[in-house]
């Protein structure tokens, strides 16, 4: 952020988002979640529970709204007028959407959202001061909060020893979210690094993708122009980028894929693909 | 001013009475005082025991959720940085264009201003979940290079208040020199030497009026814009994001607006707090309470036109969420406060504009509450609902503070209190040689040249009393 | 400086603060303080040869969190095992795994697992030493013998199971009751009476079409995220699958249906009748190998007179049938709500003859071959065995039981009446990981590994086209010192009674490594010797083994009408209904789980009873009221959720909850429905009708909507317009996509 950088990296500046802005990405990951397959089982949840050291808060802070669930499925009834509901539940399973133009990132005081050239929206937890603005700008709401220290309640011994040590425990008064399972790439990148070869796809996998029993949600790097994800962009006709240029680009809008919230224009890296019934 | 058939101060009172009735306000405080302070800190130690819960536990103990990130905490932050706009920002521009009548009632205005300033600025704190970290949004400078976001508008915010918070405190002070030496030549004890210390060798020398008038203007000039600046800053916190009901183009006038209103209906409180305590009748006379009631009822529409602004901007605009965020203030579980709101903040006004009630005192008393609450509650809606309801319909929810919550909330009150009981019994609450100022410039006004006499009766030693600019 | 300062002086007081700074960050609580001196550090400049620091291992295993025994990877990092993930080698679940399986770590660690023997002296459990827990076993079992001792478990396979039935041989006993309150008992029974296989391989991924009645497949099933993998492809064919679920409750599988049908609770089977009877008397396919009788029923349930009674449209039943004859080869599911009445065999039969009229055998439900060693098969749990138990134990049959994997004392309704039978068992011993009900009604608790900690082996008892058995290894040191493999409990018994037989075995690792060293060469396959083979399989934690080829007969046995006999009796239908996650409350202490919102209600940590809107309304009641649901047997309080996923004569009930002992997260948590069900039992089978019960409710307290805790209900459940999950019709999709 010094005078220096910004004089000299002027025009980088000054691209687009849907040139990347003003990052030199290695890596753009992104997903694509087919909600047809989607049965909302919460494996997902539970998976990413379990590689994040996410904590359990109990019921009363629950009902509360404090719960800590990176990885939430949303389930929808879509037919009101009926009497029952006849095509079955929309489940919709809703994480960070680490967004290529983030609204969360511009707000924090502290920079403890920042923006990696990875394409994700990091989260420095060391950094960050719980203003919570983040939060509050993020349309998805898929920020979460450590509103109480969870060390020994969600933790009790000898619980404690499940906790990943590839990565932290937040404490009370620091915001939390879905990394894309951070750790995981950084252990994927380094081991390519160190047999001097890019990351193959497939290599690198979150804990929700991995778990998925019916392999609804794809991972990958849409850099990589032969990885599933990016054909599954490609095939779908979503672009990165902004509203206007993927939307008109679209040729084909009968095309399943899309990405929520595209009108806000903040180029979120997950696209779904809309669910399919069968009128019968 | 011609319309006033009526004199905004009695034009016979002597130079010598002022200066004994305003220093005996500053002592032997009566028992109402006492219990009132008594009141007043007993709340602060409310906040003090719900903060001490809240630090220990976790901000989750406000019931703060996932939607709700932001509540009363920043409602109230943003209710006592307006709170704080009036006392200042008015003064100044009084000042500025010379309006007369802002002399008896700028100094408790202004007070007002550095302690609301100072009750605002606890917020932030209170609000943060890890506040040991607070400086981390200053630009101090790390050998890490690592430096605030400077997009961020809380970094605004730091900087924002804390030069409005300096500025405003310079401001004060400085105003309040030659009346801390009246205090300082009429005082024994600690208080002597406070005064002297902070008289900074006031004499009232032409050279030192002359710097002082000089200053004094200058700093009304820098204030005003910077007021301005402020209250539209905090209103980015807001503007700046991509919430509905946040991001609205015209916050920046609209929170000066409310913070203007909302100040100026504190300053009626006071006003008449100060006036019944301090037996201050024949300073805080019904003409100044009247052309202030005026002031706050011109402001109170600009404020209510704004709102309809906002409302009709929204109302014909494309942006659904928005739209329904609208209604649903209006309609949905918040619907009591917004129309209590609306209540308070453009109905109940009108009241201002009946002269009968405007010279009643107890009414204006009771009405300036509750322009104050329809104001609080106008912080509350901007900040809560937009929470409740924001773009993802999963996440709703409908969240009142808990009972910590509430008590720091109610705290702050006190805590305001407290700081301004404690500064009318140490400074003086009416500006002694503003208000000779007003009783000279009327009677020359008036062509009574009989400025003999007025010296006559002021002590000797108080050569300071001498109005400095007529002279 | 000051002048009496110098450079000595200076280091020292430089020496003293850091190594004060030092202590004071001993003084850590998870620290290892050297005043203690009770652990030693460990240094990882020589580690144990398999440990790397920093870097996770994965280790192969095989879950048992449920009876499906999919295949597991477990990360191991210094010593202690992270994270579960399915094991790709295991063709059942193609390195996915579900929910509970992803929980199974929360069991290892589980602050509340029984760490000690424990015998009951005076009236309460005491702490004992191991030799005298197996000094106790031998005393008492040695008193018993034959007929009058028993084992009581859940689904088992595997050698533990083969050493459980050689153990009650020893015993002389016959007597091995296997329960499992989600089970599919009876559609065994049918699959074996007209199939000739009790668990036929079910092809949904053949499948062009899936008509379910009630089958939760996808969630708490025998095999969820083995027919999760198939659904998945079921849908991605080249001709995209049509799914339609039939049943009273919206299970999570329901969720995904194309076409959900709500039905009068326990008219399943005259739905099928009537599916029959479009298909034979309007379609016109072959009625061949249909028994007259059956031909007889068919005839008689008309369109219009199986509306009526199943309260699902008419033309609906033409269509689905009409869909069924145009996509074929269909598959047609039968589930726990169909089995679960009184005609519960008849309604099961009658769907599944749905099969054989539409040809599905042999296309769509292929035969699993016979599995070369039945001996390690799994028994698949029933309710039977838990009613003739109840009914054993209460005639004074019993003399001592062992308890192992199973709960019966929470699972059984208290018209069973098993407290009293309970107690007249003499001698009640619980081989238990966790503290639940019926190992605090035991004499005798041996406390045993998690399988996180333990050798084993395990049969699915379903399996995928590669038929395997899954081996389990322990992934990391016990935890405690105290508990012990169930394998080895099993030897130490056995050896107590057959010393000479079991005596070369150290442990169940020597008994294990001889067992696998005597499979026969086709199943060793490559492996050059006996230590190749055994690591091989520890490796891929798989050993494929190839069945014996076999094929289904399509045959239909008489049945009879598969409607409640007793006429359409009062009140409202209970449907106790199984969830993914706590399934049948043996998850109930997992905190994921609890915390994990059920897939329909979006309830967490509690229970609650679903009811229609339309029946609350009649009925006055509102959303998240109390209620008290009472049956002929008893009654439970709680709040109502109201769904439009429960037809109006149901009111759902999840399992799972209600527990009174199994550690501080289940403990004290919603209400246990099983306790209000009804005796009845199937009349063929003699399994219990677990939906047959009928219940009333009333309303007793306010609406509250504090008291139950949902996720996101803020909008109602509803989008508010927003595209968030956006459905498209097949159609567009086929004229993108091509599928």
């Amino acid at each position: 952020m010094s005078l220096d950088n910004i004089l000299n990296h002027w025009s980088d500046f000054r691209k687009g988002s849907e040139e990347g802005g003003h990052h030199n990405y290695e890596h753009r990951w992104a997903m694509a979640i087919n909600l047809d397959l989607c049965n909302g089982c919460n494996a997902c949840s539970i998976a990413c529970y379990s590689e994040n050291n996410i904590a359990v808060v109990g019921k009363e802070r629950f009902e509360k709204g404090q719960a800590m669930h990176w990885l939430r499925i949303e389930r929808y009834w879509d037919q009101p007028d009926k009497v029952y509901p006849e095509q079955g539940a929309s489940f919709l399973p809703m994480m960070c959407q680490q967004c290529g133009a983030a609204t969360c990132e511009p707000v924090c005081p502290v920079a403890a959202t920042y923006h990696t050239p990875d394409g994700l929206n990091a989260q420095v937890y060391n950094r960050c001061i719980g203003s919570r603005y983040c939060s509050n700008n993020c349309p998805f709401r898929v920020r979460y909060f450590n509103f109480y220290s969870y060390y020994e309640s969600s933790w009790p011994e000898p619980m404690e020893q499940q906790l990943n040590p590839d990565l932290t425990v937040r404490d009370k008064g620091v915001m939390e979210k879905c990394t894309f399972c951070v750790q995981r790439i950084r252990t994927v990148k380094d081991k390519a690094f160190m047999e001097d070869r890019k990351v193959r796809d497939g290599e690198m996998v979150t804990a929700c993708a991995q778990a998925c029993p019916t392999s609804a949600i794809v991972f990958g790097d849409t850099m990589d122009e032969d990885s599933m994800v990016s054909k599954l962009w490609k095939k779908h006709q979503v672009e990165r980028g902004v509203y206007q240029k993927t939307k008109l680009a679209k040729k084909n809008t009968d095309l399943r894929g899309y990405r929520i919230f595209e009108e806000l224009n903040v180029d979120p890296s997950v696209m779904y693909l809309e669910r399919v019934r069968e009128d019968i | 001013m011609t319309m006033a058939t009526e004199k905004d101060i009695n034009e016979q009172i002597a130079w010598a009475k002022i200066n004994t009735d305003v220093l005996k306000s500053m002592e032997n405080p009566r028992p109402a005082y006492w219990v009132t302070l008594f009141v007043c800190v007993a709340m602060v130690s409310c906040a003090v025991l719900a903060e001490y819960i809240q630090y220990t536990e976790g901000m989750g103990t406000a019931n703060l959720n996932n939607p709700h990130m932001w509540d009363m905490y920043i409602s109230a932050f943003v209710f006592w940085i307006g709170m704080s706009h009036s006392g200042t920002l008015l003064s100044a521009i009084l000042h500025l264009i010379h309006a007369d009548w802002r002399k008896p009632i700028y100094r408790f205005a202004e007070a007002m201003t550095t302690f609301s300033l100072l009750t605002a600025g606890l917020f932030p704190m209170i609000h943060l979940g890890r506040v040991w970290n607070l400086y981390w949004v200053l630009p101090y400078v790390s050998d890490r290079g690592i430096w605030p976001n400077f997009r961020s508008p809380l970094v605004w915010d730091a900087f924002a208040i804390s030069t409005y918070l300096t500025a405003s405190m310079l401001f004060l002070f400085v105003g309040m020199i030659p009346d801390l030496a009246i205090c300082r030549d009429n005082t024994t004890g600690w208080r002597k030497k406070l005064y002297t210390l902070l008289s900074l060798g006031w004499v009232g020398s032409d050279r030192q009026w002359r710097h002082f008038r000089k200053i004094y203007l200058l700093m009304a000039c820098f204030l005003i814009p910077l007021a301005v600046s402020v209250h539209s800053i905090v209103s980015a916190d807001f503007a700046m994001s991509i919430m509905p009901g946040w991001h609205v183009t015209s916050f920046p006038p609209y929170f000066v607006a409310g913070a203007l209103y909302s100040g100026c209906a504190a300053i009626i409180t006071l006003f008449i707090l100060l006036r019944y305590f301090f037996r201050f009748e024949e300073y805080m006379t019904l003409p100044i309470m009247e052309k202030t009631c005026k002031l706050t009822f011109a402001i109170a529409m600009v404020w209510t036109y704004l709102n309809l602004i906002e409302f009709a901007s929204v109302w014909y605009g494309h942006d659904v969420y928005n739209k329904e965020l609208l209604i649903a203030k209006a309609t949905g579980a918040y619907a009591w406060i917004f129309w209590t709101m609306i209540f308070c903040g453009s109905v109940l006004p009108f009241a201002l504009a009946v002269r009968s009630l405007r010279r009643h005192m107890p009414t204006m008393f009771v009405v300036s509450l509750f322009l104050n609450l329809g104001m609080f509650l106008e912080r509350w809606m901007i900040v809560a609902p937009t929470l409740s309801m924001s773009q993802e319909p999963h996440q709703w929810d409908i969240m009142y503070g808990s009972i910590v919550e509430w008590a720091i909330v109610f705290g702050s009150f006190g805590w305001f209190g407290m700081l301004f009981l404690i500064f009318v019994k140490v400074f003086p609450s009416v500006s002694m040689y503003e208000v000779k100022e007003m009783v000279f410039h009327r009677k020359r006004s008036a062509g009574e040249e009989d400025l003999e006499r007025m010296t006559d009766h002021a002590k000797p030693a108080t050569q300071t009393t001498t109005g400095g600019e007529g002279a | 400086m000051s002048g009496n300062m110098n450079r000595r002086s200076f280091l020292k007081v430089m020496g003293w603060s850091g190594a004060g700074a030092t202590l004071a960050a001993c003084d850590m609580p998870t620290t290892i303080t050297l005043e203690e001196g009770k652990e030693e550090v460990v240094s990882y400049l020589m580690p144990e040869e398999y440990v790397i620091p920093g870097v996770g291992v994965w280790y192969a295993s095989t879950c048992t969190q449920c009876e499906a025994a999919c295949g597991i990877h477990g990360r191991v990092r210094e010593g202690r095992v992270l994270k579960l993930e399915g094991n790709p080698d295991a063709t059942l679940n193609n390195g996915k795994l579900c929910m509970m399986g992803q929980a199974g770590v929360q069991g290892h660690y589980n602050p509340d697992r029984i760490t000690t023997p424990m015998l009951r002296t005076g009236g309460s459990l005491a702490p004992i030493s191991w030799d005298k827990a197996m000094a106790v076993l031998q005393e008492k079992l040695g008193a018993v013998s034959g007929d009058r001792f028993a084992w009581f478990t859940g689904s088992i396979s595997g050698h533990q199971s083969a050493l459980i039935a050689n153990h009650l041989g020893a015993m002389g006993s016959k007597k091995h009751y296997v329960h499992e309150i989600v089970n599919n008992a009876v559609s065994q029974a049918v699959n074996r009476d007209t199939l000739g296989e009790a668990v036929p391989r079910l092809r949904l991924d053949k499948a062009k079409m899936i008509v379910s009645f009630g089958a939760d497949f996808m969630g708490a099933s025998q095999s969820s995220v083995h027919y999760a993998g198939q659904y998945a492809k079921f849908r991605t064919n080249k001709e995209r699958g049509l799914f339609v679920q039939i049943e009273s409750k919206m299970s999570m599988t329901g969720g995904s249906a194309d076409l959900w049908l709500a039905i009068k609770p326990g008219t399943e089977g005259v739905l099928a009748l009537g599916i029959a009877n479009v298909l034979l008397n309007q379609l016109k396919l072959g009625d061949a190998g249909i028994p007259s009788d059956v031909r007889a029923m068919i005839n008689d349930f008309g369109i219009s007179k199986v509306a009526e009674i199943t309260s699902v449209a008419g033309d609906r039943i033409q269509n689905v049938a009409k869909l069924l004859v145009d996509r074929s080869p269909s598959l047609v599911l039968v589930g726990p709500s169909v089995e679960g009445h009184a005609h519960g065999y008849d309604a099961t039969s009658a769907v599944m003859l749905l099969n054989h009229i539409l040809g599905n055998v042999g296309k769509t439900i292929e035969s699993s071959g016979n599995f070369p060693f039945p001996q390690l098969m799994a028994k698949q749990g029933s309710t039977a065995d838990l009613l003739a138990f109840a009914e054993d134990a209460k005639a004074k049959k019993l003399d001592a039981a062992i308890f192992y994997g199973s709960n019966p004392a929470y699972t059984a309704p208290e018209s069973l009446g098993l407290t009293e039978a309970m107690a007249a068992i003499g001698f009640k011993v619980a081989i238990a990981q966790f503290p639940d009900e019926t190992a605090m009604m035991a004499d005798l608790v041996l406390p045993v590994d998690s399988y996180l900690e333990d050798w084993g082996t395990q049969v699915p008892p379903i399996q995928s086209e590669n038929t395997a058995i899954h081996v389990q290894q322990p992934l990391m040191e016990r935890i405690h010192e105290q508990t012990r493999g169930l394998g080895d409990i099993l030897l130490s018994m056995l050896k107590q009674r057959k010393n000479d037989e079991y005596n070369q075995f150290e442990d169940y690792y020597a008994y294990l490594r001889n067992a696998f060293a005597a499979m026969p060469s086709e199943v060793k396959k490559s492996a050059k010797n006996n230590d190749e083979f055994w690591n091989g399989a520890l490796q891929t934690g798989v050993i494929d083994v190839k069945p014996e080829p076999k094929t289904l007969t399509s045959t239909v046995a008489s049945f009879g009408v598969p409607m409640s006999k007793s006429g359409d009796g009062n009140g409202l239908h209970l449907v106790p209904s199984a969830r993914l996650g706590l399934f049948d409350g043996r998850h109930a202490n997992l905190p994921w789980l609890q915390e994990s919102p059920d897939q329909i209600a979006k309830v967490v940590w509690d229970s609650w009873v679903e009811m229609h809107p339309d029946t609350a309304a009649k009925m006055g009641i509102s959303n998240l009221q109390l209620v008290r649901v009472t049956s002929a047997q008893g009654s439970v309080e709680l709040r109502v959720v109201l769904l439009k996923g429960v037809h109006k004569d149901a009111v759902a009930i999840p399992l799972g909850q209600g527990h009174e002992s199994l550690g501080r997260y289940a403990k004290g948590l919603g209400v246990n429905p099983l306790k209000i069900l009804d005796k009845t039992a199937d009349s063929k089978t003699g399994e219990l009708a677990m939906y047959s019960t009928r219940v009333t409710v009333t309303a007793i307290g306010e609406p509250d909507a504090l008291s139950i805790v949902r996720m996101g209900t803020g909008a109602g459940d509803s989008q508010a317009g927003r595209k968030l999950v956006v459905t498209v019709p097949v159609e567009q999709v086929k004229r993108t996509e091509g599928v």
